[in-house]
């Protein structure tokens, strides 16, 4: 008789923990099912709209992607390579910003390979504008 | 009392432990609630442009997709160009996010012009998606 109350009493203690699965199991396929992994690497343009007409700003460089897949600047033909000798002569002191003109039917992808040979001269910012 | 603790020792024998169970099942959820980022893919296939200089970004951050028909995408729907400084700003009410733009290599280059001024527009840094090379 006295063992089998021993028995009940360690029955007592016990904690029942399947509530506690069930509501684990739960959220964890709630997470499964919500988290979406995003990976991406990519280019920051770092220009800032500045509203302030007092402020002073650096002369910017500027350089056209025409849609004929032609790489200008002040006219003249640079290609990729030539945008980068340039933007990283006149960021030699001072990082200076780069406004890219894009023409309209002008491909993406040498935008962004010109955007990326100015920023990795040393470009502050790279403004893109949309030409008409 | 022989026949009362054989009993028993079955008994014990027969519940499965499910303590390393839980275990398991505590880290994958600790594991999905650190990593979890509740970003909406803008759904499209894009086939990324290449740059030298690319650097990681931000896991947290508001999708859009511009395709090579020049279809903006943000969250499994097509929206209208007008449409993306409203929609960045309203996201950005709260938390504040930065934009990657994920454009096609064959997109309008002026769309995607037309997109970073919208959201740089709204004050949000914004980046475009590439591959590595």
């Amino acid at each position: 008789m006295k063992r089998r109350l021993s028995i009940h009493q360690a029955e007592n203690v016990e904690i029942n923990v399947s509530p506690l699965i069930d509501m684990v199991f739960i959220l964890l396929i709630f997470f499964l099912v919500a988290t979406s992994f995003v990976n991406e690497i990519g280019l920051t343009s770092r220009h800032q709209d500045t509203a302030d007409p007092k402020r002073k700003l650096d002369e910017p460089l500027v350089f056209e992607v025409t849609a004929r897949g032609q790489v200008l600047g002040d006219g003249l033909e640079l290609g990729i390579s030539g945008v980068g000798s340039r933007v990283r002569t006149a960021s030699a002191r001072k990082p200076m910003p780069v406004i890219l003109k894009i023409e309209e039917g002008a491909r993406a992808d040498l935008a962004v390979l010109v955007m990326d040979a100015a920023l990795g001269a040393g470009a502050k910012a790279v403004k893109l504008s949309a030409v008409e | 009392m022989k026949l009362r603790r054989r009993i028993l020792k079955r008994e014990e024998l027969e519940s499965i432990n499910v303590s390393p169970l839980i275990d398991v099942v505590f880290i994958l959820l600790i594991f999905f609630i650190v990593s979890a980022s509740f970003v909406k893919i803008p759904g499209v296939e894009i086939n990324r442009p290449m740059a030298y200089i690319a650097e990681d970004l931000q896991k947290n951050t508001i999708l859009f997709a511009l395709d090579s028909d020049g279809v903006i995408h943000y969250g499994g729907e097509e929206i209208p160009l007008s449409q993306v400084g409203p929609m960045i700003e309203e996201l950005r009410r709260e938390v504040d996010l930065p934009v990657t733009i994920q454009v096609d290599l064959e997109a309008d280059g002026a769309q995607l012009a037309k997109i970073v001024r919208e959201a740089t527009l709204t004050g949000a840094p914004v980046s475009v998606a590439t591959r590595k090379p």
